[in-house]
């Protein structure tokens, strides 16, 4: 799209020049800033985060912490599935309970999950389950709202055909229902994954920092980031755990799409 | 000079967006306009008309070949060609008044100055009293008029009109078509009216409204013929008359092998 | 059915989820026992209003400071870039693959280096706010005026319309809806950011000041602020949704849902 009156299409080759060129313009100026000022260590820079992140891989500790963050994020995530679609399916299939809830689920789903950690370590203890307590949190909402969504914009006329058909309350839960909500609830369910994600991390930091320098075994990535960030002091290292973040943020959503597309290949997206 | 518009061997490539081929959409185009010449383009699917106007009015330049308004080279859209387009491209956060007043807003003509005029011509396309309303709110009929108010808001010299009346249901079209006659002056004097070029896929329409007919083929788009419309101004009594019917039976006999190609295809 | 009598039920309907909502709090809290560990409703009210009396309406500034100044350099920057963006390819090309590689990465991962680069502050909320808020804006910004109707534009320019104009008198309102559905969506990111920002790497503000709040114990305090932060986001997003339906009266498909 162009604002001009009349402009030829970008030339192909330029399409992937000009980032290339900028990013290597922008990684050479970065390198060489940091190095003129003598702010190598205060400052992140490109062969700094380079070297950093070869170490680290090879040290094996990242992939230690990452295993933790991920089993945590998959158990909330299924706490979440598990509590969130059939909430979502009662609330959108049974108007009283969707009017009577929506007040105070609404009001629920306003807090960020990470607020809840104060109250959650309190509960739940710093070890790991408090963590989990808030990606569960994080993880229901959007299970909630998208089945609730999904089954309120159900054809009725599918319910009804079934019901013609013969079939009793729960076939067509089971038939109509949830097949029919399957394509809204696995968009909310990569929502949540990605809230999920956001939220194990901070809730991570914020236990971490709360016990910083406890010594304890490191349980996530996001411990991990504040054992470097106030013990280690390693700035690139910090910069390469935000890529190894944004790489398996990155995986799983595309993991999800790809299944979201093999299980439901009736709804072209 | 007498003509106002004039093009000469004028031709459009595309590159496809699909498949990266060239689409040849125009070739050799040939042909000059009167001033004051009401002038109709039909032609089956495909055939160009909708490019062929849009380069005349400037947002989009030939391949080949050149493009004269009135002596000058086109070279881009411009208040003195009004343009309708086919889904009336109202502003939908505008008001009527709004929209009408666009043109000479944008031309720098102050508040008080405009008024008048928006308030005349709305009352000329008779949409007097839905001024701030807005176009969602106004049935198909009525965003023809606005947009057609719009256009005339810059008083252009030259008016290109890309199927203005296909969304309209046929009644409402046929209302449309004697008050389009009758703003362009069908009844008045030759020399007086703006001079007009009206796409259309309607060859009824055509015969009814037009001083000449040009005929366009597909593959690549071509002047196939132009149809001199012999028919006494005003037209409007004349609807439905033998001598119509005959015209566009000609017309059509040129178009019909190509537009049953074109609707084969199309469905593919 | 009577509409008075429907009319009767939606009122009641929700007050009644409430109540139910808060029975079941308070028969957890005195199952539990422990005033602490889960403080009843009535002491939780308490606290909410000893708070007002005390810190709170200056913490509520304080994150209304950081929410205001991120958010808002977010969408500045992020509408402006988007604008460049659309009106040279050039600038398209370049900016579009950063902002791809960028977005996968939360703004929460960049808590750490913030914090090492700007200290424990006010900084590190406002920079995140301002990180979560821009690539919603941006991305529905681009998307908003990739989208818009040529025709609107070559109407405009035919009408006499300079580059400017089309501009801003054109595109920007065809592409409102889009930019409005954008800013809804990275108000929320950018209040989860706040209270991320405050809490992990603040020092003023009402995530930060729950914080301050459990270190003394005060867990009625505590969930006092944590059901404030859900009544601040809640509000925020009635503000921008009411703005929403203002701006776009003029909408056809008037599709200003519920959420």
């Amino acid at each position: 799209m162009n604002l001009l009156r009349v402009q030829q299409p970008l030339d192909v080759h330029l399409r992937w020049l000009l980032p290339l060129s900028t990013l290597v313009i922008l990684l050479a100026s970065w390198e060489a800033a940091v190095r003129a000022t003598h702010t190598q260590g205060l400052v992140p820079l490109p062969s700094g985060i380079y070297r950093s992140g070869t170490n680290l891989t090879l040290d094996g500790v990242i992939f230690e912490a990452m295993s933790g963050s991920l089993q945590r994020v998959l158990i909330g995530f299924s706490i979440g599935a598990l509590a969130g679609i059939p909430l979502g399916l009662a609330i959108g299939t049974i108007p009283v309970l969707n009017r009577s809830l929506r007040m105070v689920l609404d009001t629920l789903r306003s807090i960020a999950p990470i607020a809840w950690i104060p109250m959650a370590i309190l509960w739940l203890g710093v070890r790991g389950n408090a963590a989990l307590f808030v990606v569960a949190y994080a993880a229901v909402f959007p299970f909630v709202v998208n089945a609730s969504q999904a089954a309120q914009l159900i054809d009725r006329r599918l319910v009804d055909a079934a019901r013609a058909l013969g079939a009793g309350r729960w076939v067509v839960i089971r038939s109509v229902l949830v097949p029919g909500c399957m394509p809204m609830i696995f968009t909310g369910a990569r929502i949540a994954l990605s809230f999920a994600w956001a939220s194990i991390i901070a809730a991570e930091l914020a236990i971490g920092i709360k016990i910083a320098g406890q010594g304890r075994s490191v349980a996530g990535i996001g411990q991990l980031m504040v054992e470097t960030l106030y013990v280690k002091r390693d700035v690139d290292a910090l910069v390469f755990y935000m890529l190894v973040i944004g790489l398996v943020s990155l995986l799983i959503d595309t993991g999800l799409r790809r299944v979201q597309q093999r299980l439901l290949p009736w709804n072209a997206k | 000079m007498n003509s106002a518009v004039e093009l000469r061997n004028v031709g459009k490539v595309y590159i496809s967006a699909r498949d990266g081929e060239r689409v040849e959409a125009l070739s050799g185009i040939d042909f000059s306009l009167r001033r004051g010449e009401f002038l109709a383009v039909v032609g089956p699917s495909g055939c160009g008309k909708s490019t062929l106007l849009s380069m005349i009015a400037g947002f989009s330049t030939p391949t080949t070949g050149e493009i004269m308004f009135e002596g000058k080279r086109v070279a881009g859209p411009g208040p003195e060609r009004g343009v309708m387009f086919q889904d009336y491209a109202l502003f939908p956060w505008r008001t009527v008044a709004g929209n009408v007043e666009f043109g000479p807003y944008a031309r720098g003509i102050k508040p008080a100055d405009r008024h008048a005029r928006v308030q005349a011509l709305i009352e000329l396309v008779g949409l007097r009293g839905f001024e701030r309303r807005y176009p969602q709110e106004l049935s198909g009929g009525m965003r023809q008029r606005c947009a057609l108010a719009r256009m005339l808001a810059n008083d252009p010299v030259m008016w290109l009109m890309d199927e203005p009346l296909a969304a309209v249901d046929l009644q409402t079209r046929i209302i449309l078509q004697d008050e389009l006659l009758r703003l362009w002056g069908d009844a008045g004097r030759n020399a007086e009216r703006p001079t007009v070029m009206f796409v259309t896929h309607g060859i009824d329409e055509a015969v009814l409204l037009a001083d000449r007919i040009i005929v366009l083929g597909r593959r690549p788009g071509r002047i196939k013929q132009v149809v001199d419309v012999n028919l006494p101004r005003p037209r409007a009594p004349l609807r439905n008359s033998p001598e119509m019917a005959r015209l566009a039976a000609q017309v059509w006999d040129l178009i019909r092998d190509e537009a049953v190609q074109a609707i084969t295809e199309e469905s593919r | 059915m009577k509409p008075a009598a429907t009319r009767f039920t939606h009122v009641i309907e929700p007050l009644l989820g409430l109540a139910a909502v808060l029975l079941i709090w308070e028969l957890v809290s005195r199952h539990v026992g422990n005033a602490v560990l889960v403080p009843p409703p009535a002491i939780v009210w308490r606290a909410f209003v000893a708070m007002l009396d005390s810190d709170l309406p200056m913490d509520i500034a304080a994150s209304l400071f950081h929410l205001g100044i991120g958010y808002g350099l977010g969408a500045c920057v992020g509408l402006g870039l988007a604008l460049l963006a659309a009106s040279s390819q050039w600038v398209e090309a370049i900016v579009d693959p950063f902002a791809e590689f960028l977005r996968p990465i939360s703004p929460i991962a960049w808590i750490p280096l913030a914090i090492l680069l700007f200290g424990v502050g006010p900084a590190v909320p406002v920079f995140l706010i301002f990180y979560a808020s821009l690539f919603p804006i941006f991305i529905a910004t681009l998307d908003g005026v990739s989208r818009v109707d040529a025709n609107l534009i070559h109407a405009a320019q035919s009408l006499g319309a300079s580059r400017r104009l089309v501009i801003l008198r054109v595109v920007l309102p065809a592409a409102l809806p889009a930019v409005v559905a954008g800013a809804r969506l990275s108000l929320g990111v950018a209040w989860m950011s706040l209270v991320a920002g405050e809490i992990i790497g603040g020092d003023a503000g009402i995530g930060w000041r729950i914080l301050w709040y459990q270190e003394f114990f005060q867990m009625d305090r505590v969930m006092a602020g944590i059901l404030i932060v859900g009544a601040l986001g809640l509000l925020a997003d009635s503000v921008l949704r009411a703005l929403q339906r203002r701006l776009l009266r003029w909408h056809p498909s008037s599709a200003v849902t519920q959420s």
